[in-house]
């Protein structure tokens, strides 16, 4: 187990005043039997009222409106957090547990996710903790890394076809090979240490069990993992969703530090 | 039983429903039309007798239909229990998993239900489709009614019928029922939508206010009307005419513009009702039909009063291997299409048609629902001045209060087409209305 403390910093400037805006933010790190929330603070600017709910996917919201007109939104959410409790998050509500395990959106497999999926698939592991494992493997020496070649709107199939992709491709598509080998896969926003923005990662459902498995770096999330949010693709769960009137060309800027040891 | 006055002020009627906008919205070939939907004065009657059989039966199926729709979104003991299996639900295109764990206001998911109901040759009534998401229809009925007792009088003072002008009480006593607290608002897409007149013409008889989406809005976490003076008014129900997909662009579809940003959120926390509740699909979607009758034995421990069609799922071996022997005499529906699209009758496939179309089924087996053709009872249009037989069907409405509701009318739908077996309005057919008889 670790202790984390988190920075996350999200900026968003508009060229054109934004004379309304809606927002729903899922940036609250819940508490799981994985990882515990000691501290959280979050600031929002313009500085307005908003009210808080839960999604059914277990996460916690932030929600409202700004009325005056602005040409920055900003979201800053900081904390400490114990990670790495647990190896696993025990499965809650198991019978919803079948959403994760058909395609959706962006995870729905096309011809050559199909394909690789048939050249790759393994009888090996003795649940579905293991075969998945052995599933990021192949896809972490089968796909790269690199940036700004997909967008949040690319679908695993699009990314697959590619080549290359970020965080959230290589979640997609390992959450599309885990559903078509039977395996409930879900998306999981977070933070990691050392990365400078948000991550994304997968949870595999083995033996009433999330495991979490980062494909991106072929890790078994561990206790360097601060886990945000759950969905069944991205589309389910962005740490910021928003509606604006106006605004014009927008540049957002993200930045996440995660440290084991707080700064004096 | 009627007068002939009744058939002779037809053309006058069809010209004032015409003037009141009564239409209805089509797409064909991409492209969006609109059309009048043709009035037959020659009305359905049905005897005291057969429709208080159809009204239990009614009751029966939307009690469980609602029951059903419960316990998918929390709990799912169905499934559990393997009556249904799980694929039926998550691959469904209407389950909604945003919908788990809500719960809305009474707990009840359909409010108005409409039951698409076919009558045999044998008399014996058949459900061919339930409709739980934004059913539409019931001002064609009443509004003919209205303008027929008054171009016709004499017919209603002799008739034993039920006065089915009563629907917009129903829907009120539906409405308050659920109220969380304050106003009762219709939210229509607006005046281009197809179905614009019913919108218009139910808030008028219910005394609910007609808004869009543009007067509503969300402050904390309450729904409120903005007024024409620009003050806030709690709003406690919402009668939405518009699909789950584009309610609120901040949880659904983003790019709906008549959405109400946050609404569901509202809703979430129990602070407004919607009418009928969103994710509703997923318990009127062809695949899920199959096993309504089994809901009922289920929630009820009834057995079902109503009959489905007789209905097999390839997704069975069995029913397989019995749609691939009798596939001439039976039609294939998409589960995933509505309104009469998707249709497709195994003895009008040509046989090149008929290998591709056995390739496609055996391919994707949940896809589809085969069923037997049903011979039904045919009903008298006028036509070119004379009467000729019809296919045709009944919508009736179920409105669900503090008990079950059944609306003692319906819109009866034909077929223009003498070979067609399709009565969906969205195929070309007209109305009529239905007379329930009272002794």
């Amino acid at each position: 187990m670790k202790t984390l403390y988190f920075d996350y910093d999200m900026q968003i400037r508009y060229a054109e005043p934004v004379g309304r805006c809606h927002f729903t933010i899922r940036c609250v790190p819940p508490r799981t039997s994985r990882q515990c929330p000691e501290e959280f603070r979050i600031e929002i600017e313009p500085a307005v009222h908003s009210e808080q709910g839960e999604d059914s996917f277990g996460n916690r919201l932030l929600f409202g409106r700004v009325d005056e007109p602005h040409r920055l939104f900003s979201l800053h959410a900081e904390g400490r957090v114990s990670a790495g409790m647990a190896e696993y998050e025990e499965a809650e509500r198991e019978e919803r547990t079948g959403m994760y395990r058909y395609p959706y959106r962006l995870t729905v497999p096309g011809d050559k996710l199909k394909a690789y999926f048939r050249q790759i698939e393994t009888k090996c592991g003795r649940d579905a903790r293991q075969r998945g494992i052995v599933l990021m493997n192949r896809l972490y020496q089968d796909f790269s890394y690199e940036k700004n070649v997909t967008g949040v709107g690319t679908s695993a199939e699009e990314a697959f076809g590619g080549g290359r992709g970020v965080c959230q491709d290589y979640a997609h598509i390992m959450i599309a090979l885990c559903r078509m080998a039977g395996i409930p896969a879900r998306y999981v926003t977070g933070m990691l240490v050392g990365e400078g923005s948000s991550h994304a990662w997968v949870e595999v459902l083995s033996v009433g069990k999330w495991y979490g498995l980062d494909p991106t770096n072929n890790l078994i999330v561990g206790e360097e993992h601060i886990k945000i949010g759950t969905g069944r693709d991205a589309s389910d769960c962005p740490i910021n969703r928003g509606l604006l009137f106006g605004g014009g060309e927008q540049v957002q800027i993200v930045s996440v530090k995660v440290r084991q040891e707080k700064e004096t | 039983m009627y007068d002939l006055e009744l058939l002779e002020n037809t053309d006058v009627v069809n010209e004032l429903l015409a003037r009141y906008g009564v239409k209805f919205g089509i797409y064909k070939n991409n492209v969006f039309k609109e059309q009048l939907f043709p009035f037959d004065a020659i009305p359905r009657i049905i005897e005291k007798r057969e429709f208080d059989e159809l009204e239990k039966g009614l009751k029966q199926r939307v009690l469980a239909l609602n029951l059903f729709l419960k316990d998918i979104y929390d709990g799912k003991k169905i499934v559990k229990d393997k009556v249904i299996p799980e694929d039926f639900i998550f691959a469904s295109g209407g389950y909604m998993a945003e919908c788990e764990g809500v719960k809305p206001p009474r707990g009840i998911y359909s409010h108005i239900s409409g039951i698409d109901l076919v009558q045999g040759k044998d008399g014996s009534w058949y459900v061919l489709e339930d409709n739980l998401r934004v059913p539409s229809g019931a001002s064609y009925p009443m509004i003919a009614r209205e303008l027929c007792r008054r171009s016709s009088p004499k017919t209603f003072q002799h008739v034993k019928m039920e006065d089915n002008r009563n629907y917009a009480k129903l829907l009120r006593r539906t409405m308050d029922y659920v109220n969380v607290e304050g106003h009762t608002v219709i939210l229509t897409p607006g005046r281009y939508n197809a179905a614009y007149f019913e919108h218009s013409y139910l808030a008028e008889k219910t005394g609910a206010h007609l808004v869009n989406g543009s007067e509503l809005v969300v402050e904390d976490d309450k729904l409120y009307y903005i007024n024409y003076n620009g003050s806030r008014e709690r709003v406690g129900a919402v009668y939405r005419r518009i699909s789950d997909e584009f309610l609120d662009p901040m949880n659904f579809n983003p790019e709906s513009l008549i959405g109400i940003p946050h609404i569901y959120d509202v809703f979430r926390k129990g602070n407004v009702a919607l009418l009928n509740a969103p994710g509703n699909g997923v318990a009127d979607d062809k695949g899920i039909y199959y096993f309504v009758p089994k809901m009922v034995k289920y929630y009820l421990g009834e057995e079902p009063i109503l009959h489905n069609a007789p209905t097999y799922l390839p997704f069975y071996e069995e029913d397989m291997r019995y749609v691939l022997e009798h596939f001439d005499s039976l039609v294939l529906k998409d589960v995933a299409e509505a309104g009469g699209y998707g249709v497709v009758f195994g003895s009008g496939m040509s046989r090149k048609e008929k290998e591709d179309f056995i390739e496609l089924l055996k391919r994707e087996p949940r896809r589809f629902i085969a069923q037997e053709v049903i011979d039904f009872q045919d009903i008298d249009i006028v036509e070119k001045g004379g009467v000729v037989p019809r296919k045709a069907d009944l919508r009736a409405f179920v409105l669900m209060a503090d008990e079950p509701l059944v609306w003692k009318s319906g819109l009866t739908r034909f077929s223009r087409n003498p070979d067609s077996f399709i009565v969906n309005s969205s195929q070309g057919g007209g109305f009529k209305d239905t007379w329930v008889l009272y002794q």
